[in-house]
Order: C-alpha cells, then sequence, then structure tokens
C-alpha cells in the first residue's frame, strides 16, 4: 500500500524532482567555478573575507566567513541562497502533494480506498525524503565537479539536505493548519524568508577574528535551520556534523506533531476553521479589476510587506556600514562591486550598496508580476475564466485587470520599499532622493517580467507556470549572483535589471531604463492582442 | 431586444466544425432555436453538446461553419452578447475563497446586473430561499450540488434573453431539480429562450417544447416532442389470461392490426405500435376484453435508441 502510493507519488512528480536536482547541481557548480575565476588566490580571497566581515550587509545577504580556502568561501558566498531553494523545493513538495490535493478532494478519493489515514502521508513525506537526498547528492557533486574537496562537499550537500528536511516538516505541519494550498504556501514561504533573514541578523551582528577570517555569529543563527547547516562549517578545518542534526530531529518533531494533528481532524478540515464568508459582494468586488484585485491580494499584500521589510533593514543597514567602514579600506568597494554589479570605477561603497538593495527589492517586486501573471493560467485551469468570459466581461478587460493589479502591486511595493529605505538610510546612508529613485527605476525591468509571464500565457498557455518559475529563479540567480559569475557582457545584458540607471553614480544613464519600459508595454500589448486569437483552455 | 432580431432564430449554427487536432468535436453541426423556445439539446458524453456551449459563448472558435447568436458572430461580439445570456457551465468552477453570495453578485454584475437594486434582492433572496443555500460559506467548502446551487441562483437571479444551460440539475437532488423546472417554467414565460443540454431524457421531455439530438459532433434529429414521437412507438402490455381466466389464443393476438415486436413473458402480452396507429388498436383490445392493460407513451430513451442503435442491448434484439 505504502509502495503503490509512493510510486505513484515519484510518478508524478518525477519532473519536478529532475528539474531541482538539474538546477541545485548547477547553481553549485557555478558558484564554485565563479568562486575559482574571480577569487583565484589565497590572497585575494583573505583582502575580499577581511573587507566582508566588517561590512554587516553584506553578510546579511551571503553567509559566515570562515577560512579563507575556495571551500569556506563556497560556504560564505553559495550555501544560504542554495539553502532558499532547497528549503522552497520542499515546502512546495509537500503542499503540493497534501494540502493542495484536499483542498481538490483528491486525498478523499484516496482515503476512501484501503490506504488508511497515515500510509498516504507517510509517502508524502517518504517523497520529500527522497527528494532532499537528491538535492543533497546534487550539490555535493556539483561541488565536487568545481574542483572542492571530498568530504567538505558531502558535508556542504547533507547540511542543505538537512535543511531541505525541516522544511519537510514545516510544510506537513502547515498543511494541517490551512484548509487552502495557497495559504499554506503563502506561510511556507514567509517561513523560508523568516529563516534566511534571521541567520542573516545572526552573521551581521556577530563578532569577526581577522586574524583567522573568521567570524563568530551572533545568537540569531541558531534560532534559523539554515543557520544550523551554516555551523556545520563545510571545507573548514573546525568542520562537524553535529549541527545538521538539529536539522534532522526539527524535521522529526515537526512531522510527528503534524501526524498527531491529522490523527484527529476530518478530512478535508484545517485547525483554524474556514471562517464565514459576506452574504453579499462588497462594492469592490465588482468587474474583472475587483476580481483579479481580490484574487491575488494575499499575494500583494505578502510581497509588498517582503519589500517594505527589506527596505527596512537594507536603509538601516546602510548607516550603519558606514560607521564600521570609516577606516576599513579601499579593497571593499571592489567586493561589493563584484555583488552589486558597479563597473569598479564608482569608487563609492555606498553607490553599490545602493544597488544591491534596488536590485534585492526589484526581485522581490518581480515575484508580484510573475505570480500576478501565472494567475491568469491558474483562473483558465480551474475555469474561472470561462465563468467570467461567460458573461458581459470581455477577454481583454478580463486580461488587462489582472496585468495591471500585478504591475500597479509591484510598482507600489517599489515606491513604498524606495519611500522606507531613504528614511531610513537617511544622509548618512547615501541620501533619501538617491534611495528611492534607485529602488523606484527598477520598476521598469520588473514589469518586464510581468509581460514576459503574459506573453506565454497567451501564447503557449501550458508552459505558464514552467516558464513563469523560471524566468523568476533565473533572475534571481542573475541578480544575485550574476556579476560574480563573471559572464560575457551579452549574457548580462538578457538579465532585465542590467539596464534600469544606476541612480547612485554621478551620471545614471536612463536610456536604458526607458526602453525596459517600452519593451514591457509592448510585450502586454502583445499578449493582450494574442490571447484574443486563442480558445480558452479550462481543466489542461 | 433589437427589432431585427424580431424573425430570426435566436441561436443559428450551419456546418459547425470543430477540431481538436485530429479529433473532430463537432463535425457540420445545424441547430437552430427559435425564440422563446425551450429547446433540448440532447446526447450522449462526448457528443460535442459542451464544445457546442462553448462556441456559442465564444470561448472557442469554430474551425469552420457558422454560428450564431441573436443574429450576430458569438466570437467577436462576446461580452456584447453576454449582456443577454444567462449560462451555467457543464463544470462550475468557483473561486475558493469566495463565498457563493459574493459570487453570485460577482457574477451578476459581470453581467452588467445592478446589485443593489431592488428587484434583483428581492428575487436573490426568494431563490436563496427556495434552493436551500448558504450563502456566507466559502465555496472551497461547498459540496458539488450546491455549486451547481451557485450558478443556478447567479443565472436566475438576473433576467436575460437566453439561458444557456450545460447539464444544469448535475449534483441536484429531485426536491431541487423542481425548483429548477419551476425557474425554467418562469424564464420561459417571460420571454426567454432556453437551450438546455442534458443526457438526461426525463428532464428533456420535461422542460423543452423542442429537441435537438446530437451525436457524434452532428444534429441527427430535430423537432418538437410530437414531431419526434411520430417516429417512435408506444408499448402496450396485459395480461394473458382474459377477463373470464381464458387464455388468449395466438390467433386473437395476431389479429390486433399493426403490431410490432410481439412477445409473451410471464403471463403477459407486450408489443409495440407506431405511435401514429394507437387509435386503431384500442377498439381491437376492447373487442378482446384484455385485463391489466398498461400502455406506456414513447420515451426519449426510444429516440436515443434508434439513434445509437450499436448501444440497444441483445435482449431488446431477441
Amino acid at each position: 500500500m505504502f509502495g503503490t502510493l509512493l510510486r505513484f507519488r515519484l510518478r508524478r512528480d518525477r519532473w519536478q524532482l529532475a528539474v531541482w536536482a538539474v538546477v541545485h547541481f548547477l547553481l553549485a557548480y557555478l558558484v564554485v567555478s565563479a568562486v575559482h575565476t574571480t577569487y583565484g588566490t589565497a590572497v585575494e580571497r583573505a583582502n575580499t573575507v577581511k573587507v566582508m566581515m566588517v561590512t554587516p550587509a553584506i553578510l546579511l545577504f551571503r553567509g559566515t566567513p570562515q577560512g579563507t580556502s575556495a571551500g569556506d568561501f563556497m560556504a560564505l558566498l553559495g550555501l544560504t541562497f542554495i539553502a532558499v531553494l532547497v528549503a522552497f523545493q520542499s515546502t512546495f513538495l509537500v503542499v503540493r502533494n497534501t494540502r493542495a490535493e484536499e483542498a481538490l478532494g483528491q486525498t478523499e478519493t484516496i482515503a476512501a480506498t484501503a490506504a488508511g489515514r497515515w500510509a498516504p502521508s507517510l509517502a508524502v513525506i517518504a517523497l520529500g525524503v527522497i527528494a532532499n537526498v537528491i538535492a543533497m547528492i546534487a550539490v555535493a557533486v556539483g561541488c565536487l565537479a568545481g574542483g572542492l574537496p571530498t568530504g567538505g562537499s558531502w558535508l556542504f550537500g547533507a547540511a542543505l539536505g538537512a535543511v531541505g528536511l525541516t522544511f519537510v516538516g514545516v510544510a506537513f505541519l502547515l498543511a494541517q493548519l490551512f484548509p487552502a494550498g495557497r495559504s499554506a504556501n503563502g506561510w511556507a514561504a514567509a517561513l523560508v524568508l523568516a529563516a534566511y533573514v534571521v541567520r542573516g541578523l545572526g552573521d551581521a551582528t556577530g563578532t569577526p577574528h581577522l586574524a583567522t577570517a573568521t567570524l563568530t555569529p551572533a545568537w540569531p543563527i541558531w534560532a534559523s535551520p539554515i543557520g544550523w547547516a551554516q555551523r556545520t562549517l563545510p571545507w573548514s578545518p573546525h568542520a562537524r556534523v553535529w549541527p545538521l542534526l538539529l536539522g534532522v530531529a526539527a524535521f522529526v518533531v515537526l512531522t510527528a506533531a503534524a501526524l498527531v494533528i491529522q490523527d484527529r481532524r476530518d478530512v478535508g478540515a484545517g485547525v483554524f476553521a474556514e471562517r464565514r464568508g459576506r452574504a453579499a459582494a462588497s462594492t469592490v468586488l465588482r468587474g474583472s479589476i475587483g476580481l483579479a484585485l481580490r484574487l491575488q491580494r494575499g499575494v500583494l499584500i505578502g510581497w509588498i510587506t517582503a519589500v517594505v521589510a527589506g527596505a527596512l533593514l537594507l536603509g538601516g543597514l546602510s548607516g550603519v556600514m558606514v560607521d564600521q567602514l570609516q577606516t576599513a579600506g579601499a579593497g571593499v568597494t571592489n567586493a561589493l562591486d563584484e555583488i552589486g554589479g558597479g563597473d569598479g570605477s564608482s569608487g563609492s561603497l555606498l553607490q553599490a550598496f545602493v544597488n544591491v538593495g534596488a536590485i534585492f527589492s526589484a526581485l522581490l517586486a518581480s515575484a508580484i508580476c510573475v505570480q500576478g501573471a501565472m494567475r491568469l493560467r491558474q483562473e483558465e485551469v480551474a475555469g474561472g475564466t470561462d465563468a467570467v468570459l461567460s458573461t458581459a466581461a470581455g477577454r481583454m478587460p478580463w486580461m488587462l485587470s489582472f496585468v495591471v493589479v500585478a504591475g500597479v502591486g509591484a510598482v507600489l511595493a517599489l515606491v513604498l520599499g524606495g519611500l522606507v529605505a531613504g528614511a531610513v538610510a537617511g544622509d548618512k546612508g547615501g541620501g533619501f532622493a538617491t534611495w528611492f529613485w534607485a529602488v523606484v527605476w527598477e520598476a521598469p525591468a520588473v514589469l518586464v517580467f510581468l509581460g514576459i509571464v503574459a506573453l506565454v500565457f497567451a501564447v503557449l498557455p501550458n508552459a505558464t507556470i514552467a516558464v513563469g518559475w523560471a524566468v523568476f529563479g533565473l533572475a534571481a540567480i542573475f541578480g544575485l549572483f550574476g556579476p560574480l559569475f563573471g559572464l560575457p557582457q551579452w549574457a548580462r545584458d538578457l538579465a532585465p535589471f542590467a539596464h534600469t540607471p544606476a541612480i547612485a553614480l554621478p551620471h545614471p544613464d536612463f536610456t536604458g531604463g526607458w526602453a525596459m519600459a517600452l519593451i514591457a508595454i509592448a510585450l502586454v500589448v502583445a499578449s493582450l492582442v494574442l490571447f484574443r486569437l486563442r480558445d480558452t483552455k479550462p481543466g489542461a | 431586444m433589437n427589432a431585427a432580431d424580431a424573425g430570426q432564430p435566436v441561436i443559428e449554427t450551419r456546418g459547425l466544425t470543430k477540431h481538436f487536432g485530429r479529433v473532430r468535436a463537432l463535425d457540420g453541426l445545424d441547430l437552430s432555436v427559435g425564440r422563446g423556445e425551450v429547446h433540448g439539446f440532447l446526447g450522449p458524453n462526448g457528443a460535442g453538446k459542451s464544445t457546442t456551449i462553448r462556441v456559442l459563448l465564444g470561448l472557442a472558435r469554430a474551425t469552420a461553419g457558422e454560428a450564431r447568436v441573436f443574429g450576430r458572430d458569438p466570437w467577436r461580439e462576446a461580452s456584447a452578447l453576454h449582456r443577454r445570456i444567462a449560462t451555467i457551465p457543464g463544470d462550475v468552477a468557483l473561486w475558493p475563497n469566495l463565498s457563493g453570495g459574493e459570487t453570485i453578485d460577482l457574477l451578476v454584475r459581470l453581467r452588467g446586473g445592478d446589485a443593489t437594486s431592488a428587484a434583483y434582492r428581492s428575487r436573490r433572496a426568494e431563490l436563496i430561499d427556495a434552493f436551500q443555500f448558504d450563502p456566507t460559506k466559502r465555496a472551497r467548502s461547498y459540496s458539488k450540488g450546491n455549486r451547481q446551487k451557485v450558478a443556478l441562483i447567479a443565472a436566475f437571479a438576473h433576467p436575460a434573453e437566453l439561458y444557456v444551460f450545460d447539464e444544469p440539475t448535475s449534483g441536484l437532488d429531485p426536491l431541487m431539480e423542481s425548483v429548477f423546472t419551476r425557474q425554467v417554467g418562469r424564464v420561459a414565460a417571460d420571454g426567454g429562450t432556453v437551450l438546455l443540454s442534458s443526457h438526461i431524457l426525463s428532464e428533456v421531455e420535461k422542460l423543452c417544447t423542442r429537441i435537438s439530438i446530437v451525436r457524434a459532433g452532428r444534429v441527427v434529429e430535430s423537432g418538437t416532442l410530437t414531431e419526434l414521437r411520430h417516429l417512435t412507438r408506444t408499448s402496450f402490455s396485459f395480461e394473458r389470461a382474459g377477463a373470464g381466466g381464458a387464455m388468449l389464443t395466438d390467433a386473437q393476438l395476431a389479429g390486433i392490426p399493426g403490431v410490432h415486436d410481439l412477445a409473451l413473458a410471464e403471463g403477459r402480452v407486450s408489443f409495440t405500435v407506431d405511435s401514429d396507429a394507437v387509435a386503431g388498436v384500442l377498439p381491437a383490445l376492447g373487442a378482446l376484453g384484455v385485463q391489466g392493460l398498461q400502455v406506456a407513451p414513447p420515451s426519449l430513451e426510444e429516440l436515443f435508441l434508434r439513434h445509437y442503435g450499436d448501444l440497444v442491448p441483445p435482449a431488446e434484439a431477441a
């Protein structure tokens, strides 16, 4: 019974597992290669790491300095980002196979067979374990292929696998609590990002030891599953296995708690009961635009909150950073340029950092656009599109409503983020206007994402979700690692963020920004026109 | 209503063809629905009913042929036409986190209705009461029948000129079906036109004034119920033992005019008669003094069997 269910799950998820394995392998391999290319010698690495150690704003996004070997750099630059991906893989996997199915009634179909209450859940848990073993192997092999030492590579992979396992437990517990897959996914994403930020606070407020090029992170690192993985110190002489066992233990405890809850609740119900709705629609819920707003409300609130929280952190740190770096030396700027995408001639630490902050905000805001455009396809599959198009609402207004809500939401997120970052940074941290305009000028690039995914929806609807996530994933990797990879210029130019005006520089070039805006508009218009030419395809 | 609409059919398709890859979902479908008709659109699963409706609603574009709704192109003028149309889709899809009441109001507003008007509020309250529906629950927690009610209430709460129903009673219990029947009667009495797709024969028989039977993407029969009944046979059965207990002889039975499919089973005689020859049979039966006479009118089941003869169970042939 368990075997049948597990085979069914493996078959259903085989493509996702394969794609994730390739992504984990490539990312590990590419970051290692970039470390070798960009920081080839021990001297270069020693200089860079010393700069980073006194730059909390960088540590917040990267990790814990733990030495000067190539492996130590991999742990510093790559671990936390890959950990976020592994965590997302696990939460999506678990929610997709548990609560999302339960909300659609598929769980009931299985529960009505001889499968019983436990076997279906245990099969999903087993799938989660298998997925993370695959992730561990993919990451470790990627490191080995990049020429890093064997023991550290496997410890690195295992530590990340343990992060994934913890989030299998987290997502399984959330799936018991919420009656809808979307809420469970939303809360899981929030917890993954929280784990990233909490460990970042631990790294940013740690105690540096310049002599050994190491840093003792502050206590928050222990409050995050990603922090546990960092504390295994792979490739360092002080490497140890036990912190990753914390992740495994958390997985066991969370899973057990979830199973106990599941054993006591009805199939289809959540611990947080469904609230009653309004008996009649409010005046806002009218027309396609009201519907689009209502359906994307949760996504908008979530991501706008994330952008504002990120801006608060970035703006705040920019002031702190200046204090700490008054005497830190010129090497700092080069390091920041490599991360922030400057051209090495900017000569100003803050300019590069403002650029990092703007790209980070833009990345979060582009999630609104990507998810908003993907929602078009989700509505079509669920039949909501046909329900609306069978009324007097036209095709173009329907599609435009979702696009406008996502686009306006993303721009609003950037404006609020820019206001907050500018206000918190103050004159010392780079100045209000610089922060504000740097963040707001990311809008054209962000809207290009909306146009791309909308166009795919209009032309190749079946590919919308896959392309949406792929575009977002590539943007994240390019945005955060692009300069590090040392890609040729034409490849860098593919990323929309590469063309937004660098406001922090003395003479920002606005041509790219306007060009991006025009491309975004052209893509959206093309998608609106092309959608009118095709049949809707529900339930595909 | 435009003056130009007056004489012409509300729905008219000619040679309607729709291909999905190599599958011919519609293969030259001709359908005509006149104003004020309650038109049954009858066929088994996969015959092309839902595809036809999707074309008529402008959700899918015909590969070839012509479709007209109120004399206009349903693909190009979809939203203008939809102000005059109420629909119930075959699969009622709702937004999981909207309540039933919100969904009803939203759909009516999307059709161009005013959700605050007194007429709408009172009709809505009446329907919610008649269908025994709780509008405050979130759509994700509704059962199939309750999801169906959301679509039904939204369709009936705001007046339309054309009602397009795709298997509207699936998931409803008999009590709710009768509420549905009453509502169809009401909108028909108000001059509305109804296209009702179904594979449930009794439903169509009960509600419809005209019927089109669709098979494999074509309309194979179309007409009023009476017209179609000419093509069917009425079935008779009675006790073989006559009034005095004496068995009717074979010769006596053979004397009844126009008899087909004569059979004897469990002491009863049964046969069928062409529906237009029934009057000639009755005097003969009276003369024989038959006991326990049962006469069943032709059912749509039989109409179906004529067109899907391959589905007739072997017993019928014996």
